[in-house]
């Protein structure tokens, strides 16, 4: 993927119901970029990986059987390793896993054409822009020990559990479990806090993710100039070792900005 | 702190190996735009198999397993770290703000811990 240079054409997949072919998109580009030729798409085997081009932007495609199932996890890595790669070198729009239309001609028709411009300004705003996501989870040991440290319930009711046969104690470790859950949930709130304060001076958004897992510490989405990029890297660095042995915190990214091209 | 590159930073010839799948899922399943938003007259209803890679936070299986983890904290608090206590609460002494884990089994299982537990001074500093 490359700015500049004659835009490439998929196969013509107009006639989706005659040869059973439609277009899986993968995400709006600026019309001066070219598809390396070979990149596989989604797809068993892969499609060829073209673009539809209409005024200043272009589409990327590649052609799907339309009868067969996506979302092998080859394809759910197609998808995110061609975005990742073309975002690393352009602006680019990604789409949500899965959007396919019955053919380049609806591509044309019926995404370029009637939103041209409104894709013309969303690709302007993540222009020179990358996408990173901090995922931060509790160590297991650590957190458990915090939590029966500050809560005199959860330690007395690990005292009663303890050496007694599971099903005499059900409830107790109900109880404990519940406990626990909502202190790590009290926590998860302070620290991603902590993350958000950590790193607003060196990116232009942030965004809070849905809880993924039940130690999650914090899982957090920022659009980071590419100037910034550097800084930014060095300001979650610095929160790791703040928070050695206690979070892990890792580092997903550079990516394209999934989080950061909303329809609301 | 593990920094995963995704697409072009990773590895020649790995692709996207460094990221793993729950990753990929919580990104390009939940994130993105969305096409029906645009397109709504020759989508395509083609089946798209999903794997919910997330768990459902506040149920019973999560209280369970967490109170199962409990427990076996407490076995490994005891078998393991036992010996190394009086060594521990030693070190606690003379090394000011120290991060033996030992400490922490000194805590958890010895009555006598002095009251200035070094564990509880880094922990309020990590909050």
């Amino acid at each position: 993927m490359s700015p500049r240079g004659e835009a490439a054409r998929p196969a013509d997949t107009s006639s989706a119901d005659v040869n059973g072919t439609a277009s899986y998109v993968y995400g709006i580009v600026p019309v001066d970029v070219e598809v390396e030729p070979g990149t596989e798409g989604v797809g068993e085997p892969g499609g060829q990986v073209g673009l539809v081009t209409f005024g200043e932007i272009a589409a990327l495609v590649s052609d799907v059987r339309a009868d067969r199932p996506l979302g092998r996890p080859q394809d759910l890595r197609a998808h995110q390793t061609l975005l990742d790669q073309t975002a690393a070198e352009v602006p680019v729009l990604p789409f949500r896993f899965g959007a396919v239309l019955t053919g380049s001609d609806a591509v044309l028709e019926e995404l370029l054409k009637p939103y041209h411009d409104a894709f013309v300004d969303a690709l302007r705003e993540v222009e020179d822009r990358t996408q990173y996501v901090v995922n931060a989870r509790y160590d297991e040991r650590t957190i458990l020990r915090e939590v029966l440290e500050e809560n005199e319930e959860a330690a007395t009711l690990r005292d009663r559990i303890a050496g007694l046969p599971e099903d005499a104690t059900r409830n107790e470790r109900m109880r404990l479990g519940e406990i626990i859950e909502h202190a790590i949930a009290g926590k998860r709130e302070t620290d991603t806090a902590t993350v958000l304060e950590a790193l607003s001076d060196v990116c232009e958004q942030l965004v809070v993710r849905d809880v993924g897992h039940e130690r999650e510490a914090a899982h957090v989405a920022a659009l980071v100039e590419r100037d910034s990029q550097a800084e930014f890297e060095q300001a979650v660095d610095e929160l790791a070792r703040r928070w050695s042995g206690r979070v892990e915190v890792r580092l997903l990214g550079p990516m394209a900005p999934y989080d950061f091209v909303g329809t609301a | 702190m593990t920094v995963q590159p995704a697409g072009r930073g990773t590895p020649a010839g790995g692709g996207s190996s460094g990221t793993n799948l729950a990753d990929v899922i919580d990104t390009i399943l939940d994130k993105g735009l969305v096409i029906d938003a645009f397109v709504r007259v020759s989508l395509v209803g083609i089946e798209v198999l999903t794997v919910d890679a997330r768990i459902v936070v506040a149920s019973v299986d999560t209280y369970l397993r967490f109170a199962e983890a409990v427990n076996r904290l407490d076995l490994s608090t005891t078998q393991k770290d036992l010996p190394e206590v009086v060594q521990g609460v030693t070190q606690a002494k003379s090394v000011d703000q120290g991060e033996e884990p030992a400490l922490e089994a000194a805590a958890d299982e010895v009555e006598d811990v002095p009251e200035e537990q070094p564990r509880e001074a880094r922990l309020r500093e990590d909050d």
